[in-house]
């Protein structure tokens, strides 16, 4: 026998006690380490969508959702493909490149995929001049103090500009730039020919892991999409790539005006609203926290205050027996580390556990275990413990040894 | 040896004070089996409480082996409790989640005694007093009798020289009684000495001394010539 056998037989002699006692500290646990790993993750995917995502402004059917953008939803309506045509007729001045896309959901062999159509730099270049008289596209007349997104003809010749810069220069209707992932699955390599929509393909090329949706994703020419898909002259969004960011700024109202029935975002909205959500998590975890605190703390004090209470005549005779004051303190001290420790890994793994469904399912970011985080919340539970019964402890540690006399 | 001198407990509440135990002198040489008798409320517990280290006299000193009890740290009396005294309990005051083996190893692990002799001890005692197919069982599947054997194994453990009794048969049957008092007389024989609290003439005649107390107060303490057994030394 030692403290520890004692504390571990009373513990073990009880496990109702010790479910219920701890419990609130344990979903306290849970739910601090579900929201801290979901906000974590979603910040880490904000600045990876940000790096991605190279245009500046988004034009959106007026129900889009930007969840609808980045997941290449359908659900979120469509545009009309003339809208790409009008923005360029305007003579919007900063306006440096734009790219309608839409998305279409299909299978090949039993893979569901997502083809985006989108429609080659060349062709919308020829647009804007077939279209427009007007002078636009490239005036040094725009305001940008730097252009730093100008792209050349050259940069957007090989499928990596899809990544890189949004755009490609030339896409036959007969060719398809494939996503990593797709690539994978499919097992097709650059000059292959892949069936979609019961139609042949060549693959121009396979984009390079991005850790974006991208992957998931094979681009094709937005005409051969909208025929196949019979959808239309439509589009789900149009990206729009303004010269320096200061011009996306003051694009965004000329535009709205242009297109009254679309939705302008910029993406510094995109990001205001992520990190907004992100902020509204950080603080939703420190309220969990202090209520794991408070909550958690007062019931397990309570719970131990009880126990001191149940076991006053077992606390006499320990006592008698020849335990110092320090010893019976450290029973009840070591009862709660365990108890602290016990929750704190137990809501650990579920918090975890949820986090890893939760992300992807709700908020629809991917979640990989945070060992500082967890390992945090479990030191956290069982500072708690201790703290709580720090007092109920010391009680038990001032009791008169001669209460082991007292008949019940 | 013990020795009283010039106590007073009082215990206050409820805005008054009652006197629980008063004695001007009283000394328990090494070796006397005593029996405190008196009615119920007469400070039977609050003396042996006292004696024991466990309650600290309102005015007086406590002295055992010359040295003063509630001078000593609390944590030192605990420490002197450990090394010299055994309780016996009325209801036992068992471990309830603890086994007889566990039970009677708790006091050893007080001396911080190693693990084996832990065991090797507590075993011994218990196979001694006819519980070796009890060992692993808990309090709660003892019978009562089983139980004070147990509580007696706790008690002599770890070979006190003061055995402090409170009303140590008044949950048993004859059997299990003369069980407790066939021990005591062994210890008295071994030179322990005992300070029992008892309701039960037949207990205090066991004694070779009984101290009375009526209302906290010793009004007789008489040598009992008739005593069936004498320590060696006094024989
Ligand atoms: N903790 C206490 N607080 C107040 N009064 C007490 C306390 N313990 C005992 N008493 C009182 O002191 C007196 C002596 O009690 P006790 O020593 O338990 O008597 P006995 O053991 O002879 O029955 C009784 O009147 C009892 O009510
Ligand atoms: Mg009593």
């Amino acid at each position: 026998m030692n403290l520890r056998s004692i504390i571990w037989q009373e513990l073990k002699s009880r496990p109702s006690a010790v479910i219920f006692n701890s419990l609130t500290i344990l979903l306290g646990v849970a739910a601090l380490v579900a929201i801290r790993h979901v906000t974590v993750h979603s910040e880490k995917e904000v600045s990876k969508q940000l790096s991605n995502l190279g245009a500046n402004i988004l034009v959106l059917p007026k129900d889009a959702t930007l969840q609808n953008y980045y997941a290449a939803d359908q659900n979120g309506g469509s545009l009309p493909e003339e809208h790409v045509a009008e923005i360029y007729l305007a003579g919007l001045s900063g306006v440096e490149q734009v790219s309608p896309r839409l998305n279409v959901a299909t299978q090949v062999d039993e893979h569901a995929i997502t083809v985006t159509g989108i429609l080659p730099q060349s062709e919308v270049e020829a647009l804007a001049s077939w279209q427009a008289t007007t002078m636009f596209m490239n005036t040094t007349d725009t305001g940008c103090c730097q252009r730093t997104n100008v792209v050349s003809a050259q940069q957007l010749a090989s499928p990596q500009a899809l990544i890189e810069h949004r755009a490609i220069q030339e896409l036959d209707k007969n060719a398809i730039v494939v996503g990593a992932d797709i690539a994978a699955k499919l097992g097709c390599k650059a000059a292959d020919r892949v069936e979609l929509f019961g139609e042949k393909f060549t693959v121009l090329g396979i984009l390079p892991t991005t850790g974006t949706v991208d992957d998931g994703r094979v681009f094709a020419h937005l005409h051969e999409v909208q025929r196949l898909s019979e959808s239309g002259a439509t589009c789900n969004a149009i990206e729009i790539v303004g010269c320096c960011e200061d011009a996306a700024g003051s694009l965004v109202p000329q535009l709205q005006e242009l297109l009254p029935n679309a939705k302008i975002v910029t993406i510094s909205q995109v990001v205001q609203t992520q990190v907004g959500v992100n902020q509204l998590m950080a603080k939703t975890s420190w309220i969990v926290l202090a209520v794991m605190m408070v909550v958690g703390g007062a019931g397990l004090a309570g719970a131990i205050s009880s126990n001191v209470q149940e076991r006053r005549r077992e606390i006499g005779t320990l006592m008698a027996l020849g335990a110092t004051p320090r010893y019976i303190q450290q029973l009840f001290l070591g009862k709660a580390l365990l108890l602290g420790l016990a929750a704190g890994a137990i809501g650990c793994l579920l918090g975890v556990s949820a986090a890893l469904i939760v992300g992807p399912a709700w908020a629809g970011v991917s979640v990989t275990p945070l060992v500082g985080t967890s390992l945090l919340a479990v030191l956290l539970a069982t500072f708690v413990a201790l703290v709580a019964a720090w007092w109920p402890a010391r009680r038990a540690a001032q009791l008169d040894p001669c209460i082991c006399f007292r008949e019940v | 040896m013990i020795q009283l001198e010039t106590i007073a407990k009082q215990y206050s509440g409820r805005g008054q004070k009652l006197t629980a135990f008063r004695c001007e002198a009283l000394t328990i040489e090494d070796g006397e089996y005593v029996a405190i008798v008196g009615p119920s409320g007469s400070g039977k517990t609050t003396l042996l409480s006292m004696l024991g280290g466990m309650l600290s006299p309102s005015t007086g000193r406590v002295l055992v082996d010359d040295v003063s009890l509630y001078d000593q740290s609390v944590a030192a009396r605990s420490a002197i409790r450990g090394q010299k005294m055994g309780f016996v309990f009325q209801s036992f005051n068992l471990i309830p989640y603890l086994s007889a083996l566990q039970n009677v190893q708790v006091p050893l692990s007080f001396a911080k005694l190693s693990a084996e002799v832990q065991q090797q001890r507590a075993t011994e005692l218990l196979v001694d007093l006819g519980l070796s197919e009890r060992l692993h069982h808990r309090p709660a599947e003892l019978s009562v009798g089983q139980q004070q054997r147990v509580a007696l194994a706790r008690t002599l453990v770890n070979d006190p020289q003061i055995i402090l009794a409170d009303e140590p048969t008044g949950n048993l049957d004859p059997t299990s009684k003369e069980v407790v008092l066939k021990i005591f007389d062994e210890c008295h024989q071994q030179g322990r000495t005992l300070v029992v609290v008892t309701h039960d003439p037949s207990v205090a005649e066991r004694a070779t001394r009984r101290l009375t107390l009526v209302d906290g107060n010793l009004v007789d303490s008489d040598e009992i010539e008739t005593s069936t057994l004498r320590p060696a030394s006094a024989a």
